[in-house]
């Protein structure tokens, strides 16, 4: 029983962490399917992270933080798609003047507003749901019906764009967009512009991952707080093979395995943190080398489109 | 083609300094005589000007490393982890080298070993597995910054035990000051050495060919006989072990010792620094001096309260977004990589 209580709450306390990489992840993997990589969401997610929490305090209600960490993680994307898509210019070198902007923005603007104050400011965050009261069942309650609504709202945007990809008009044109933008031009897409809306709708998830980790998971904001979760999503997205809900499915493991080293850290207080604290980083770097060999990504990815002529 | 995109560019050109503009006037500062202010310390006040001096000995043989893996297309951005890692090895075997010049050689060989291992490990992930490189060594930074902190606390930690680092380094292996009553010391030869040897293999060596090759076009690559998998480890190992150089030439040079945080946001400045120097050995200490002189014109100015520091990482990025942006103005037909290629 009591194995069975721990695994209930590894679980339960996996998912939670996972929920920040799981929502950039879904979004990075529309943007990867339409042929942009963007590897700046870590700053996005920085940004929305920031906004959340500024703007729950202002309006005193997370919804309202959550609304314009989206809108911030939108802009981001905007940026980042100008550059690529508009301007045609080298994606992983934007991506990297993203994060040094999401880095710089999320830093300078706190500091402007509630750093000033110190840790004193009182974050009105979300609270765990309770659905039908249910959350109190032992061992699968906390799991299934006691998560952050944000954690619902990831697995049914996983749930969706699995759909869209598979049996929608709109699926079929991102993918084309993403394997064969010629072909796609050819039949009158516009390949700029679903590229353009993949890249805004991927930084609103990246925005919406930030504000989870400042106003869910924790209740406040921390300069860098997202501890490299933007490129563990990255990460997912590839060894999803850019299957959504695969990708939610490898964030769990990150997840995962997050919560064990929190608790491992307590139950071997001899052995020194350090060692736990690196566990979701070394998971990734064993995954890097056992799941990239075979997969293959969409064929037009971090490259520019151009009419041939 | 590009001239289409003259006016876009331009346009993103003027978003980006009127955000800047904007940014520091929401900090309740005056754009012009902060920048007049950045100017003012770095170049004109002796501390300033020093500090600059001595911020562009690691960020030149950084800036270095990164455009040996940028021009091959291989995007190393954990130049932070491994500058620890050289760091690391470099003060680890120091009890055991020679009191004399040969044990300061010795320590920044060691250094340079370090990076190169550190790097060599997302460089085996890419080219073995075909794992991407900026996952694995961004995942690399995370675990050499905890290893450092649990070595400042444990097994490396001071004598005294009450501060998390090391003991200090013998001052035989301290690199010496050249110019006498400052702190400039004789990384700065490392780093003029080093820009001429990185010049000399990137633009006469067959190496610095081959490099060219991968970066432009794999498929032709593989045609010429080249690996690119192989390349891209080979470079890895290399632009880390230059950041592992000036891990140690810090510890040698400047703190004598190990301990969190010495080399605060080099990595990304390195990225910036490369970037703006297009790549470029020869001009790369040029570009390392002026984002030294803005950290040390702005550090001046934070610390007096004017604006928050993190202004510096929003410079960075928009100089490297006005960059790109500025090239796509400027260019006639094809100038961007992979245009070209779609182009062609």
């Amino acid at each position: 029983m009591d194995e069975a209580l721990f695994l209930s709450g590894l679980l339960a306390a996996g998912i939670r962490l996972a929920a920040p990489i799981a929502l950039a992840a879904i979004g990075e993997t529309l943007s990867e399917r339409a042929g942009v990589i963007n590897v700046g969401i870590e700053g996005i997610m920085l940004v929305g992270a920031f906004v959340a929490v500024l703007f729950a305090v202002q309006s005193g209600n997370p919804w309202i933080g959550l609304a314009c960490a989206v809108l911030a993680g939108v802009a981001m994307g905007a940026l980042h798609a100008y550059f690529v898509v508009r301007l045609k210019v080298e994606q992983i070198v934007t991506g990297i003047a993203v994060l040094f902007l999401g880095l710089g923005l999320s830093g300078y603007g706190y500091r402007l507003t509630l750093g000033e104050a110190g840790t004193a400011v009182k974050v009105p965050g979300f609270r765990e749901l309770d659905i039908l009261g249910l959350a109190d069942i032992p061992l699968v309650g906390p799991i299934l019906f006691g998560q952050h609504a944000l954690v619902y709202i990831a697995v049914a945007a996983a749930l969706l764009m699995a759909y869209l990809f598979r049996a929608t008009r709109l699926g079929v044109i991102i993918k084309a967009v993403g394997e064969t933008p010629v072909a796609a031009d050819a039949v009158g897409i516009d390949v700029d512009r679903v590229r353009f809306l993949c890249v805004m709708v991927a930084g609103g998830f990246a925005g919406a991952g930030g504000a989870y980790l400042s106003t869910a998971h924790l209740w406040g904001f921390v300069e860098n707080m997202t501890a490299g979760r933007g490129f563990l999503a990255i990460a997912c997205v590839v060894f999803a093979r850019w299957n959504p809900m695969l990708a939610v499915l490898v964030a769990l493991v990150f997840g995962i395995a997050d919560a064990a080293q929190i608790r491992l850290q307590s139950i071997f207080p001899a052995v020194p943190y350090q060692f736990f604290v690196i566990v979701p980083y070394v998971v990734a770097i064993v995954s890097l080398a056992v799941g990239s060999r075979s997969s293959r990504m969409p064929a037009a990815l971090g490259i520019p489109f151009a009419r041939p002529r | 083609m590009t001239a289409g995109l003259r006016m876009p560019a331009l346009a993103a050109v003027a978003f980006l300094v009127l955000m800047v503009v904007a940014l520091i006037l929401l900090a309740g500062a005056d754009p012009a005589s902060l920048a007049y202010g950045v100017v003012e310390r770095a170049l004109f006040t002796r501390a300033g000007l020093l500090e600059a001096l001595l911020r562009t000995i690691p960020l030149t043989l950084m800036g270095l490393g990164i455009a040996i893996a940028f021009k091959a297309r291989v995007f190393n951005i954990g130049m932070d982890g491994q500058l620890i890692a050289g760091s690391v090895l470099a003060v680890l075997a120091a009890p055991m080298l020679p009191s004399n010049v040969l044990g300061i050689v010795l320590f920044l060989a060691l250094g340079f070993a370090g990076g190169a291992i550190w790097g060599g490990v997302a460089g085996v992930i890419k080219a073995r597995f075909g794992g991407n490189e900026i996952i694995a060594t961004i995942m690399l930074n995370y675990v050499a910054v905890q290893m450092l902190s649990w070595l400042v606390r444990g097994p490396l930690q001071e004598k005294m035990r009450i501060i998390p680092r090391s003991d200090a380094i013998d001052q035989a292996l301290r690199l010496p000051v050249i110019f006498d009553g400052t702190r400039i010391h004789a990384g700065l030869i490392v780093a003029v050495l080093a820009v001429v040897v990185t010049a000399l293999v990137l633009m006469r060596g067959r190496f610095g060919y081959r490099l060219a090759v991968v970066g432009s076009n794999e498929h032709a690559a593989r045609y010429a006989g080249i690996s690119p998998a192989r390349m891209a480890a080979v470079v890895l190992v290399l632009s880390g072990a230059l950041a592992g150089l000036a891990g140690a030439v810090e510890v040698a040079g400047l703190y004598g010792r190990l301990q969190e945080g010495f080399a605060p946001g080099f990595g990304i400045a390195a990225i910036a620094v490369a970037l703006v120097a297009r790549l470029n050995p020869l001009l790369v200490p040029v570009s390392a001096f002026g984002f030294s002189l803005l950290y040390a014109g702005l550090g001046a100015l934070a610390r007096n309260g004017v604006v928050p520091f993190p202004l510096i990482n929003i410079l960075e990025g928009t100089i490297i977004l006005v960059f790109l942006a500025g090239s796509v103005a400027l260019s006639r037909g094809s100038g961007r990589m992979k245009e070209a290629v779609a182009d062609g």
